[in-house]
């Protein structure tokens, strides 16, 4: 296999990190899988890590070095990965069991399979154009489809948050399973959070999506879904990966998967680098300093006398 | 980020009212000095400085921190102030006293009382395998007391290790190095964050560290008594949750030690936390309980130390 892949996730204005994703690949196949854990729910980022973690951990242990059955893998994973959560509910004794939405998607044999619950989505970007994307699981999903509401109404829809399928929580997930496609030369599958669609409208995310170099692109793309959506910004995460046909002369950055070992495995989980977290967060201020210094002089006082 | 080491400050450097003399120690995290005040007594001083955020390089005495790692080497700051801040909270013989807390060199900087001997670590590297019941029991009963003060001010240790544990020269512990409080804030700080020695971490701090409590400081102190008896620290318990290699003391060294004092080892290193002692004390309790032979550990530990000890560690 040869593709281009790039994944970069960002806290946005939050105070946390609810999303987690990650890619892996053997010499045969390659997961990608992105999670958005809900955040009027407990434990949200706990639902969407669970849920990476698991999915990576079931790839690489089936995944030597092909999948048997890519979709068949996807819904026990999906389904295992929602009991992973309700156990570590039931572990901790949470009233309600945390969740998170999911998409995921496998790359072999020259075809990609995916499946997603809830409103993260996967994009395919075939010539300047989006060939497909997944659908949400959302109220305002539906009403656009029961011609209720047009795409700018449903875009300031005030429900527009509300998903009626995830992982984890207390209904049984609806998975939806896409058939297989082929893919071509160029082609493009990028999966996101809504942090980045949300603020975005199509024609800058296929524009984003066609650039020559993804490297770049996505980058420039998360930097202008934060400059939209100003001070309310999610936490907005994305995977895209550039697939090339064996025969062509690809990118620079481009990865071959041709001559690894049989039974090794390259993954990136989305670890939350600081580097590109907003300063804000975690600096503090020389006021602050003194304050603490004081603070504890204060303390040292009192009690060595 | 390629790993770099800092320099030191140099000998004779006035710090603030403190002069430095040499430098005793240097972490991943910070580098301790021995210097002098103005009277002349002597302090440590131990100066924030993570290595993988802040290159000190020869001849400079600020340290030169990118704006990438400004962010990150802030927030570890904030990390630092809560170790100054549960010592601060703290006055007790067994557990090391802080004596001031300033600013300078665009770092900052925690000065201890100074304490002449050595870790516990170095004690048991030249002991090897022969570290008697009664230095065991007596040194542990006596760093208890620190340690119940420290839960009894609701904060846990969390990084309990021989190393951590310095030895006065009149044989009295006391326990040093409260870093680990750092972790707790640092959940999501990847480049700051492993500071915990593994094998003495408890299994709920890889894991479920909304499990963590008086029992985990307990199994660290586990593990840090498994050393003074084999040498070494167990296996690291996320590896034995997943297969548990560890052979019961009871079993192997149940010739040169008491089977009361390995039973109670083997207590405090129980994977399931709430198989183990639930309290400092009950461990005390256990430590000076009369073994077989009718050597017992002195109550009086509780207390104050008797010449005992001195006497004790005199001869080693
Ligand atoms: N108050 C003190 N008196 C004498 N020696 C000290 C004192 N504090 C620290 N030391 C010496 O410095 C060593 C390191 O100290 P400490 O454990 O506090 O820091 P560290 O392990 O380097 O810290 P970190 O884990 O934060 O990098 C100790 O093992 C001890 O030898
Ligand atoms: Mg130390």
């Amino acid at each position: 296999m040869k593709f281009t892949i790039y994944q970069e996730s960002r806290i946005g204005q939050r105070k946390n990190n609810q999303d987690r994703l990650a890619y892996s690949y053997s010499r045969d196949a390659l997961l990608m899988v992105v999670a958005d854990g809900m955040g009027g729910h407990l434990h949200g980022e706990v639902a969407a890590h669970i849920c990476v973690q698991f999915v990576t951990e079931a790839f690489q242990r089936d995944a030597r070095p092909m999948l048997r059955d890519p979709s068949l893998f996807l819904s026990r994973v999906l389904t295992n990965a929602h009991n992973a959560i309700l156990d570590y509910a039931f572990d901790k004794n949470l009233d309600e069991a945390p969740r998170t939405t999911v998409v995921a998607c496998i790359v072999q044999d020259g075809f990609a399979y995916w499946a997603h619950a809830g409103d993260s989505r996967l994009y395919v970007v075939r010539q300047g154009q989006i060939a497909m994307h997944t659908r949400d699981h959302s109220r305002v999903q539906l009403m656009m489809d029961q011609g209720l509401l047009n795409a700018e109404e449903a875009a300031h829809h005030p429900g527009r948050n509300r998903v009626y399928s995830c992982l984890g929580g207390n209904h049984a997930p609806q998975v939806e399973f896409s058939k297989r496609l082929p893919l071509r030369d160029g082609d493009v599958l990028a999966l996101c959070t809504d942090g980045v669609w949300g603020p975005l409208g199509d024609a800058a995310l296929t524009a984003a999506l066609s650039a020559p170099d993804i490297m770049q692109a996505v980058p420039a793309l998360l930097d202008r879904a934060e400059g939209i959506a100003g001070p309310s910004c999610d936490n907005l995460s994305m995977i895209a990966m550039r697939w090339h046909d064996d025969a062509t002369q690809p990118h620079a950055d481009a990865i071959s998967t041709r001559t690894m070992a049989l039974d090794n495995f390259t993954t990136q989980l989305e670890s939350f680098d600081t580097s590109r977290t907003p300063a804000s967060r975690y600096d503090i201020s020389d006021d602050d300093i003194e304050k603490a210094i004081a603070e504890i002089n204060a303390a040292i006082h009192k009690f060595s006398k | 980020m390629p790993a770099q080491t800092n320099c030191p400050l140099p000998a004779g450097f006035q710090l603030d009212q403190y002069r430095i003399e040499r430098q005793l120690s240097l972490g991943g995290f910070s580098i301790v000095y021995l210097a002098h005040d103005r009277e002349g007594s002597p302090v440590a001083i131990k100066e924030y400085l993570p290595n993988s955020l802040a290159l000190r390089k020869e001849g400079e005495f600020e340290p030169q921190v990118s704006d990438e790692h400004m962010p990150a080497f802030r927030y570890g700051m904030k990390c630092f102030f809560e170790e100054g801040r549960s010592l601060a909270k703290l006055m007790h013989p067994n557990v090391v006293q802080v004596l001031n807390f300033f600013r300078a060199n665009g770092t900052v900087y925690m000065v201890m009382k100074f304490e002449r001997g050595r870790t516990l670590h170095d004690y048991i590297q030249k002991h090897r395998g022969e570290v008697s019941e009664r230095f065991i029991r007596i040194v542990f009963t006596r760093m208890l007391n620190g340690l119940r003060e420290v839960h009894a001010h609701k904060l846990l240790h969390l990084d309990i290790k021989p190393s951590n544990i310095y030895l006065r020269n009149d044989g009295t512990p006391v326990l040093l190095d409260f870093g680990a409080a750092r972790q707790t804030l640092m959940s999501d700080q990847p480049i700051l964050k492993p500071m915990y020695t593994p094998g003495f971490a408890s299994p709920e701090q890889f894991e479920h560290r909304d499990a963590l409590g008086p029992w985990s400081d307990i199994y660290s102190v586990g593990a840090s008594l498994h050393a003074c008896i084999t040498g070494n620290a167990p296996q690291r318990s996320d590896e034995r949750v997943k297969d548990d290699t560890v052979v019961p003391l009871r079993r192997t060294h149940a010739a040169h030690y008491s089977a009361q004092l390995l039973d109670t080892i083997d207590w405090c290193l129980k994977l399931d936390p709430l198989a183990r002692p639930q309290s400092v004390y009950s461990l005390q309790k256990s430590l000076i309980r009369r073994d077989e032979d009718g050597d017992a550990v002195h109550a009086g530990l509780f207390g104050d130390l008797g010449a005992r000890l001195k006497s004790f560690i005199g001869r080693t």
